[in-house]
Formats: structure tokens, C-alpha cells, sequence
């Protein structure tokens, strides 16, 4: 067994010197900075919790909404991920595999231009405007749709759609067919086989493809300035601007702890929600 | 026709009228009646491709027929999806929920029926008894051997208390050794509910084993319908003579009640002139030693040909041997003190009893 033992120890090495260096020490420093103070724009070291009472009291209202926003946004994309996935698995015949890499394809526009396609899209002047002018069912144009949170929420379920469908179509595929005609055989409804046999079988899929969608969303800072307006203020953009224009990287790790302990907890809720929902019955 | 049912009232269960299935390019089950009785063990034989899994497929509800009607116990269930049919499927590969454990999987039907807890729980026992798995309620299916997995798939279907089970190759994926053990099972589980049991296989030993009555199957059609018995003695078809149990044929021509074998033998049998094989088990031919050997009486057809080889094979053994015109001929004989006087190559008489002969229409 030793060589074994050694061969993997090998094989785990990279992954986990980079894991180490470039993700658990610099995480593990900024841990230590969110204790800290800032006196003169200079760090001092501490060991106090008032940048975690600051971020309770003065950004409860942004976190709060950061964290409805990336949950809708997450609930969504999972959804349509799940229903594009459900096609490609059980609807398109051989070429399932080849829809999914059309929509990872998508990738490849890149996140910027996909912020900026939107802002083109949904823009008073924009195509959707113009074309809905066009169509007389509007004569003025309607300045909701950019610079609001509804501008975050579809381009951000278009940038992390393709991201989602991997992990439900990974899942959907070690479904197999036979089971789910056993279902049916046996008196299942189709609704019934998809809640019964194909949902428990692919929940850690779902549970994935939501996690990363709304770790993702809750962290982003990029979309909201460009497209959120004024009324969308996500937690990533103040947390940006405490290690920028703020200098006050204490509050902005402390912010980000705070963003990253509530995320993983609203992930177990969910997740131990979902796995309880889609349990094998009776 | 049912020889082993005629002491019980036959009822007719399942009735296929004109029913056919075809695809854009092939038709897979040309226009078929059939019916099945009560009780009935039915065998659907046949090879790959006969149309014999898509013929069940359509009794299941999960293929539908391109024409033609089905009824179960006097309802025109066509059109009816499979989810409300009386009938219950072994699937091909199980198919059991992967995600529930043996006695959930059991379950599942009675569960989707809302049936009280206390019933559910004494009928999978029940069930459970009856493919005697009793202490494997709660093993995940994962764990489970191909065999006790096609007992959690027959009890999964039989807890439904189902008209008709249909089995779809119930043995195939199960080791030599099991798939003996499970056709015992299996017909004592049909002794003991008394069901309706339709299964497909392409294994004709099976078939024999397990039916009460077979369906042979060949490119979409039934072409032989009988007691296993029947279609084992009295094939209608070079197909059928060939398909079940082992056969040797010898091509002929039949010209003013005479059959003209083309090894020149000459053979009495009334008939329509032209092109016929004669067909005849290989138990039911008789072999000696040329010099000095004899046929047994009655033994009228006589051929000389030469021992290719011979294997003993306990019971009995079985001597290949080659015509004249190179035709091998495949003989099983009882009578083991032959062999010690036979080596290879040497001349035999072999022959058959005009009776055990079967003629068949040539191209049939």
C-alpha cells in the first residue's frame, strides 16, 4: 500500500500548494486584517470586533439586500439551468451533449462584453426599447429595465446560466432510463417520477449549481456599478471601495467575512432543505 | 391447443387484434392477433430484432402501436398510458430507484396508490417472503447481487397483485448457475400467485423451461404458436426447426410422393411436388459402425457417412459426422459402447425412423 499512499500524496501536491499559497494564506490574512484598526491610513495591528459592529451597523441594509438579490438570482438561474438541462438530457436524443457545449460556449464572451451587450439591450435608446416603439406598444421608452436591480438580475442569469447547467446536466446524466419507465410502470404520474426518481437523484447537482450562482452573485461587484443604478447597492461594491478610495481594508475584510459566513449558512439552509425536500419516500 | 390447461376454465385475458408497430424505416411487428389466457405462462421467443421486446413494449404502454387495438380483461387499453395499466413490468437491467433502499423500492407502487401504512408494510413483507429476500429490507439496491436485485424487481412488480406480469429478458444479464435457480423461482412464483406471466426471451432453452406456451417470433411476425412440446416435435418452419432445439436438415426434391434427398436417398411422403427439407432431431438418429454395426429395426432411412468426431458428453454423446456431399449431421446417442469401437474417420451407417422425420417447404 505505500507506494500507493505516496503516488496520491504526489498526485495532490500541486493542487494543494496552490490551494495553499494563492487561497488559504492570503484568506488567512485578511481573517487576521478584520481584526485590525486604521489610525492615520496606517494599519494597526488589534484584536477588537469593532469593524464587525461597524458592518452590522452600518450595512446591514445593503448586506440584507445583496443577499434577496443573489438568492433570486440563484433560485432563477437554477431553475432555467434545470429545465435546460432536463431538455438536453432527456429531450434532444444524441445531441444533448452538443446543446451543453453550445451553452458553455457562451463563456467565451467574456463577462464584460456580455454587461455591456445588456446595457445595449435594455438601454432607453436600446434595442428593446426601440423595438417595442416600433411595435407601437410603447411611445416613450421605458427606463426600468437599465440601472435597476432587474438589470442585474438578467445579466447576471445569462453570465452564470452556462455555469449552472453543468453541474444539473453532470447529475442528470448518471440518470438512468430504466427507472424512471419503472416508475411510470408502477403508477407514477411523469410529475411524480420527476419529484420522486429524478429530483433525489440529482439534488447535489441542484444544490451546486445554486451554490456557485449565488456565491457568485453575492460577491459580484463588477454588474451592480455598471448596471444597477443608483438603488442597487450590493455589498461587493462597498467592499470594493474600503480597499480603494476608503483605505480602510480592516472594515473591508471584516465586510467580506461577514458576506462569506452568511453565505455559507444560507447555502446549508438551503442545501439541507433541498435534500430534505427530494428524500426518497415513503 | 393447451394441452397442460384444459382441466381449468379458460378465460381470456389479453386479446391483440391486427396490432402493429412500424418505425419511418422498418416495420417492426407486422399486424398480429393474439390472445392470452388466464393463468397462462407465455413465452415470446425469438432473436434480436424479431420485434418481440417492442411487442411487449406495446402491452406495457410504453411503445404505441402504429395500428390495432389491445385488450386487457375486456377494455380496449390502446390509448391508455402506462402508469394506468393492470399490467406490471420486470425491466430489462432491473431498473430499480437507486436512491431507496429494497423494501422502499417494493413500496413505491402501493405508496403512489396512497395505500394505508399498515398494509404497505405487510404486503412488502409479503411480497418480500415470496422472492424469499426477507432480511434485505433495508440494504440500499446498490449492494444488492444481479440475483437479488431480479428479486427485488419481480416482488417491486408483483406487490401490484398486476393481471399481467411481462418480464422483458428477465435472466439474460443473471450467470448460468443463477438463471437455473431463478427459472425454478420463477415458476414457483407463478404456481404460487396464480398470475399472468408474458416474458420475452431470445434463450429457447428458457422458453422450454419456464412456458407453458411459446410464441416464436421472426421479423416482426409470429410463426409458430403452440405448447412447447408441439413446436419442439412438429416445427412449421426451417426457422422454427432450427431456432428451437437442434436440428439436421437435408434439402430435396419431392416429385409424385417421393422425396429425392440430394444425397440420393429415397424417401415415401405424400405431398405437393418441389423443393422440401427433411428435418430430424439429432436424438432421434441411430448410428453403427459400417462393418459389422446395425441399425435397430424400423430404422428404414439409411445413410453411410464418415465419424468427423464424437464427444462424450456424460448422459449421452454426440457424434458429428460427414455425408458424401460434406453435409455434417449431428447425431446423439445414448449408446456409449459405440464410441469405444469408433475412432475418427472411420465409416458408420446412420439412419432415422420415417416418423421422427419432419418435412418442411423449402425457403419456409
Amino acid at each position: 500500500m505505500m507506494p500507493f499512499t505516496r503516488l496520491r500524496a504526489l498526485m495532490l501536491a500541486p493542487s494543494s500548494a496552490i490551494f495553499a499559497v494563492l487561497f488559504m494564506m492570503p484568506l488567512g490574512y485578511f481573517f487576521v486584517l478584520s481584526f485590525w484598526r486604521v489610525r492615520a491610513y496606517r494599519l494597526r495591528p488589534d484584536a477588537t470586533i469593532t469593524q464587525y459592529l461597524a458592518v452590522f451597523r452600518d450595512y446591514s441594509k445593503p448586506m440584507v439586500f445583496t443577499f434577496i438579490l443573489a438568492f433570486t438570482i440563484a433560485v432563477v438561474t437554477t431553475l432555467v439551468a434545470f429545465g435546460y438541462s432536463y431538455f438536453c438530457r432527456f429531450k434532444a436524443g444524441r445531441h444533448g451533449t452538443l446543446f451543453v457545449f453550445v451553452a458553455v460556449l457562451t463563456l467565451f464572451g467574456g463577462y464584460l462584453a456580455k454587461i455591456y451587450m445588456w446595457k445595449i439591450i435594455l438601454g432607453s435608446s436600446g434595442i428593446l426599447n426601440t423595438a417595442l416603439i416600433w411595435l407601437g406598444i410603447i411611445d416613450k421608452p421605458i427606463t426600468v429595465f437599465l440601472f435597476s436591480p432587474i438589470a442585474v438580475l438578467i445579466t447576471l442569469v445569462h453570465y452564470t446560466l452556462p455555469l449552472a447547467i453543468l453541474p444539473i446536466y453532470g447529475a442528470l446524466r448518471g440518470v438512468e432510463d430504466t427507472p424512471l419507465q419503472a416508475a411510470r410502470d408502477l403508477g407514477a404520474h411523469p410529475t411524480r417520477v420527476l419529484f420522486d426518481i429524478v429530483m433525489p437523484q440529482i439534488r447535489l447537482g441542484m444544490i451546486s449549481s445554486f451554490s456557485m450562482t449565488f456565491i457568485f452573485c453575492a460577491g459580484d461587484y463588477v454588474t451592480p456599478l455598471l448596471l444597477g443604478g443608483p438603488h442597487t447597492s450590493m455589498i461587493g461594491i462597498f467592499i470594493q471601495s474600503q480597499f480603494g478610495l476608503r483605505v480602510n481594508a480592516p472594515l473591508g475584510a471584516a465586510m467580506s467575512f461577514s458576506v462569506i459566513a452568511l453565505c455559507l449558512m444560507l447555502i446549508a439552509v438551503v442545501g439541507l432543505a433541498v435534500i430534505r425536500i427530494f428524500r426518497a419516500r415513503p | 391447443m393447451l394441452k397442460r390447461a384444459d382441466t381449468v376454465v379458460l378465460q381470456q385475458l389479453v386479446k391483440l387484434e391486427g396490432l402493429t408497430k412500424s418505425y419511418a424505416k422498418a416495420v417492426a411487428v407486422h399486424p398480429l392477433d393474439l390472445s392470452i389466457q388466464r393463468g397462462e405462462f407465455l413465452a415470446i421467443l425469438g432473436p434480436s430484432g424479431c420485434g418481440k421486446t417492442t411487442l411487449l413494449k406495446m402491452i406495457s404502454g410504453f411503445v404505441h402501436p402504429t395500428g390495432g387495438a389491445i385488450w386487457i380483461n375486456g377494455q380496449d387499453v390502446t390509448t391508455v398510458s402506462p402508469e394506468r395499466r393492470s399490467t406490471n413490468m420486470v425491466f430489462q437491467g432491473y431498473g430499480l430507484f437507486p436512491h431507496m433502499s429494497v423494501a422502499q423500492n417494493i413500496a413505491y407502487g402501493l405508496h403512489i396508490r396512497k395505500t394505508p401504512r399498515a398494509e404497505i408494510e405487510q404486503r412488502v413483507r409479503e411480497a418480500m417472503d415470496l422472492v424469499q429476500l426477507g432480511e434485505f429490507a433495508d440494504r440500499s439496491v446498490g449492494q444488492l447481487s444481479g440475483g437479488q436485485a431480479q428479486r427485488v424487481a419481480l416482488a417491486r412488480a408483483l406487490i401490484l397483485r398486476p393481471e399481467v406480469l411481462l418480464l422483458d429478458e428477465p435472466l439474460a444479464a443473471l450467470d448460468l448457475k443463477l438463471r437455473k435457480a431463478m427459472q425454478e423461482e420463477l415458476r414457483r412464483i407463478h404456481l404460487a400467485t396464480g398470475g399472468t406471466f408474458v416474458f420475452v426471451t431470445h434463450d429457447q432453452e428458457e422458453a422450454m423451461a419456464l412456458a407453458t406456451r411459446i410464441c416464436v417470433m421472426d421479423h416482426g411476425r409470429v410463426v409458430q404458436d403452440d405448447v412447447p412440446e408441439e413446436i419442439y416435435a412438429h416445427p412449421k418452419s426451417r426457422f422454427v426447426s432450427t431456432f428451437i432445439g437442434d436440428a439436421n436438415l437435408m434439402e430435396g426434391q419431392r416429385k409424385r410422393n417421393i422425396i429425392c434427398l440430394e444425397n440420393e436417398l429415397e424417401i415415401p411422403h405424400k405431398g405437393p411436388d418441389g423443393n422440401v427439407v427433411c428435418m430430424i432431431r439429432p436424438e432421434r438418429m441411430e448410428i453403427a459402425p459400417l462393418d459389422g454395426g446395425k441399425l435397430p429395426s424400423g430404422v428404414t432411412a439409411q445413410l453411410t457417412a464418415r465419424l468427423d468426431h464424437s464427444v462424450f458428453l456424460g448422459s449421452y454423446v454426440k457424434y458429428v459426422v460427414r455425408l458424401n456431399d460434406g453435409r455434417r449431421l449431428r447425431i446423439d446417442s445414448r449408446d456409449l459402447s459405440i464410441r469405444q469401437v469408433l475412432t475418427d474417420g472411420a465409416q458408420v451407417r446412420i439412419g432415422w425412423r420415417l416418423e421422427d422425420q419432419i418435412v418442411l417447404a423449402d425457403g419456409s
